[in-house]
């Protein structure tokens, strides 16, 4: 795996080789008297190198599972922890350490800068650490079928080049793990499927583990496990 | 970095960063200014005398026509000395001891041809009284050198008059202390002996020439070992030159006193209920713009908060994120200092011109009490700033929307 020159010294000790959820429920689903899920209320691990699938209707708390894991939000009863450690405990540098290294998202929304360029987005984020050489982003542009796009405002392009380039900037990091929160809701099939195999890619050569939400159409990967939330 | 500030930047509103910044600056340039002018004007009224203990009084006899006829002695008794001991006000009581001796002392600088030289007398005073340093007021004998104390008269006298008749260079009174003065004593037996003198200080209130007392009391026994010194002045130390009862004793006894004590201490009193107002002014007009500055950053910081938060989660850390912002108000801060600064010292031009004419003696020195003051405001207003700015973020952080 790649170490950036930036990642503390002490990052071979973070590799995360799990992430654990016991018992884990949204606080908004508390009063709900049953619930039938495969991942909440449930003890659950999900394990590096291994691909998952996890397909919710709308309003099951697709968006909030990323949340949870991914620290911006805490309204949940149970536990997770990656590895042993309760993430509630965590403090922000860890978080932004485990941003940085540990754990890559592409969020549903995106979280683009529309007053950027395509390109000064992936850099933004490329730049903490330094981790894609500028060939290396330019390519996946090529492959994705938006070179053209590299210098336009993301503002002025269409919801399915947004979320190229949203993948992209994901994929811009050394990851333990990586959550596509529905990355293909507004591609084509072929774009779908490039995708895929430049995320297996990716994902095979940091020995990471892949965890996707999808409300249908999803993306075609080898999962081990699919699950219905 | 550059990136983080193109996005950043976005939402900045030149108006509202303006109305600081012009806020901001004449706040920092009213206190700044006042804090200058005030340690720019105060030794005015007070420098010279701080060699002196604080309060005290000098007393004489009153001289009248028919007093002087009559060879009526104007000299203190050793009863007049008990008594005012005695009084209630009285704190410590000296004499001035004069000379019993003639004194010639001349000054001259041969580079610019001047020589001036005048029949004049010393005085000397218990040194207690004295608040020059020891190794100052002192008098060896082997050195040969005697420590001055000139009334600021004299030297107005010479700067306002004879220099400016002859056109000659004005002294300072730094330059003053530097000029070694050639005095000759003259003894009753006729023995003549020389001297270098030294002036260690001016003074407001002493209308005499005072020399240390070991050299006086050493002087009076060599050249006049048959005359004893009769004092004619007293220096009174008292708790409160404004007492009532001192006024009546002293109308009792005929003394008089020089008495412009009070006229000082009104005068600084005045002059620092003045630029206290004027400093209280300037704090509150920078405490307005410090104000403006945090609600236009918070403004900025509110119309960016989604920008942040993505940036938050995309692996910036909040100390990161808030560097911008505090750059921002850093550079703002400091031009406002460099130019308050700037302004300060060219305003200042102005009134130490007038002052240098009406105070020739008054050095004119580096403004610092303003650049203490300015970097004082500077630090203050900056840290708060970047504090009050690193927890806005980290609100945002906190918000886990």
């Amino acid at each position: 795996m790649l170490i950036s020159q930036n990642s503390l010294s002490d990052y071979k000790t973070r590799i995360m080789n799990s992430i654990h959820l016991q018992q884990t429920l949204p606080e908004v689903f508390a009063e709900r008297d049953k619930i039938e899920s495969e991942v909440w209320h449930k003890d659950l691990v999900f394990n590096k190198k291994e691909i998952y699938l996890i397909e919710a209707a709308s309003g099951t708390g697709k968006s909030s599972l990323c949340s949870f894991i991914y620290g911006y939000r805490n309204d949940y009863q149970g536990i997770i922890s990656f590895d042993a450690q309760n993430i509630k405990a965590m403090k922000i540098k860890q978080w932004v350490e485990l941003r940085r290294h540990s754990i890559s998202m592409l969020f549903q929304d995106l979280r683009l800068f529309s007053e950027l360029t395509a390109i000064e987005n992936i850099q933004l984020k490329n730049n903490l650490s330094g981790y894609k050489s500028k060939k290396e982003i330019i390519a996946y542009f090529e492959a994705l079928g938006i070179a053209d796009k590299l210098d336009k405002k993301v503002g002025k392009l269409s919801f399915g080049q947004q979320q190229r380039v949203a993948f992209i900037r994901a994929l811009c990091q050394p990851f333990d793990f990586i959550f596509l929160d529905e990355p293909i809701s507004h591609l084509d099939d072929v774009n779908g499927q490039i995708m895929g195999e430049l995320l297996t890619a990716e994902a095979r050569q940091q020995g990471a583990g892949i965890i996707v939400t999808s409300i249908g159409k999803h993306i075609e990967l080898e999962y081990n496990k699919v699950l219905q939330l | 970095m550059k990136l983080l500030w193109k996005l950043l930047r976005q939402h900045i509103s030149i108006g509202q960063l303006a109305g600081f910044f012009l806020a901001n600056l004449f706040g920092m340039i009213i206190v700044l200014l006042s804090v200058q002018f005030y340690t720019d004007i105060i030794p005015v009224f007070t420098e010279g005398d701080t060699f002196m203990k604080k309060d005290y009084l000098i007393a004489t006899k009153k001289i009248s026509a028919i007093g002087s006829f009559a060879g009526k002695s104007n000299t203190f008794s050793d009863e007049d000395l008990k008594s005012l001991k005695e009084q209630s006000f009285t704190k410590n009581v000296g004499a001035f001891t004069p000379s019993q001796f003639k004194v010639s002392a001349g000054f001259g600088m041969q580079e610019a041809g001047i020589h001036l030289s005048t029949e004049m007398f010393f005085e000397s005073v218990p040194d207690q009284f004295v608040d020059v340093s020891l190794d100052k007021w002192h008098f060896d004998k082997e050195s040969r050198n005697i420590p001055i104390i000139l009334p600021r008269n004299y030297l107005n006298l010479y700067n306002f008059g004879f220099a400016q008749s002859r056109s000659l260079p004005k002294l300072s009174e730094g330059v003053m202390g530097l000029i070694q003065m050639d005095i000759v004593l003259r003894g009753e037996n006729g023995q003549q002996e020389q001297f270098k003198g030294n002036i260690v200080g001016f003074s407001n209130r002493l209308n005499t020439i005072l020399v240390p007392q070991a050299f006086m009391s050493w002087a009076n026994n060599e050249f006049a070992p048959n005359t004893k010194a009769q004092p004619v002045r007293l220096i009174i130390e008292v708790d409160n030159p404004a007492d009532a009862s001192i006024a009546k004793y002293f109308q009792q006894k005929g003394y008089e006193t020089e008495n412009d004590k009070l006229d000082a201490g009104k005068t600084t009193y005045f002059l620092r209920l003045i630029t206290g107002i004027v400093l209280g002014v300037g704090l509150f007009i920078s405490a307005l713009s410090f104000y403006i500055l945090m609600l236009s950053i918070f403004l900025l910081l509110q119309k960016n908060t989604t920008k942040l938060e993505s940036l938050l989660l995309i692996g910036y850390s909040p100390a990161k994120v808030a560097i911008p912002y505090q750059i921002l108000t850093l550079g703002l801060n400091l031009i406002v200092l460099l130019l308050s600064l700037g302004s300060v010292a060219w305003m200042r031009t102005y009134y130490t011109e007038v002052l240098t004419q009406l105070f020739p003696q008054m050095e004119v020195k580096l403004f610092w009490p303003a650049i203490i003051m300015g970097l004082i405001l500077f630090v203050a207003i900056s840290l708060m700033n970047i504090i009050a700015i690193k927890k806005k973020v980290a609100s945002i952080w906190m918000h886990k929307s």
